[in-house]
């Protein structure tokens, strides 16, 4: 049977350039991806890690940087109980179609039934429509993720 | 086996009865959905038809409306013209429209697909949904769905 992944793909009004400097550079994320700051110097085989408030969120290896065409890299959450999972891999695929860019987020080598594919289940579509917000209307998406997470348990 | 399905999640600056109206406005849909309309009275158990915004008798898709609870939820049946008849090739597409502090969660599910509907809507939805977003959030679609597309979704 194949490993669980998520795939989510979205189309948005921008460059490529502006896209891709919106996922690498650290005040960009901490705007839309809900206060999470991206710091890396994006060289194959190198370091990245998210902060929030300063604490470390997640990190990884990058494993590529195509600039501004494909981004990937290793996922580490840095949290107790998701530390047992193995890493698994974010790739980001951007692809202009005239005007607008393509973007498909596939998060893969993922656990069956661990806590991370459920987080970012939820998570992603959250993270990529405040992005989009940001980029075509300047409007991020005012939602704490942790407490979205906390209501959809409290409905489960 | 269970028939594969489809999820689609987006969140939409909007309030929720203005994510519901246009799904069902012609006048919006033909902006984001490929110039098609989705026609119907939205009563539960009438047909509804997705058709050619400038041109009714070219129907890309037909169905019946199963639940209709504006705004939060409406439930369709979704098949070809011709195979409306046909169990297997009939699909169902349900939208939830939730509020979540102080935006709106669109979630599409479509279910009961078969391989070669499943082909299809994967690259649709995706497209549709995120040109629906822009055109609420920002008063203009993207331009790539305001135009047909070679098959019907």
């Amino acid at each position: 049977m194949s490993k669980p992944e998520f795939v989510y793909t979205t189309y948005i009004e921008t460059t490529a350039e502006k896209l891709w400097h919106a996922l690498t550079d650290g005040d960009f994320t901490e705007r839309y991806w809900f206060g999470h700051r991206v710091a890396s110097e994006w060289k194959v085989g190198g370091p990245y890690q998210f902060t929030k408030q300063g604490k470390p969120s997640v990190e990884g290896e990058v494993l590529e940087s195509d600039q501004p065409r494909r981004l990937a890299y290793t996922w580490d959450a840095c949290s107790a109980d998701a530390s047992r999972e193995r890493s698994s891999r974010v790739t980001f695929d951007l692809e202009a179609r005239g005007n607008v860019i393509k973007l498909t987020v596939t998060h893969d080598n993922l656990d069956e039934g661990g806590k991370i594919l459920r987080d970012i289940s939820g998570g992603w579509p959250m993270v990529i429509a405040s992005l989009k917000g940001l980029l075509e209307s300047g409007r991020v998406l005012d939602i704490d993720p942790t407490a979205a997470a906390d209501k959809e348990k409290a409905c489960a | 086996m269970p028939k594969p399905g489809y999820i689609y999640v987006v969140y939409i600056q909007a309030p929720c009865e203005k994510v519901w109206d246009a799904l069902i406005d012609p006048e919006m849909t033909k902006d984001y959905w490929g110039r098609h309309r989705n026609s119907s009275d939205w009563k539960a158990g009438s047909r509804w038809q997705h058709e050619d915004y400038d041109d009714a008798s070219q129907v890309a898709v037909a169905g019946m409306v199963i639940e209709n609870d504006r705004p939060h939820r409406l439930v369709l049946s979704w098949a070809r013209p011709e195979s409306l008849d046909d169990p297997d090739k009939v699909s169902k597409v349900t939208f939830t429209i939730e509020e979540q502090f102080g935006s709106t969660k669109l979630t599409v599910v479509h279910s009961e697909l078969d391989n070669e509907m499943l082909r299809g809507i994967g690259a649709g939805w995706p497209a549709i949904l995120s040109s629906l977003k822009t055109m609420l959030e920002t008063g203009a679609s993207l331009p790539m769905t305001r135009r047909r597309w070679k098959s019907g979704n």
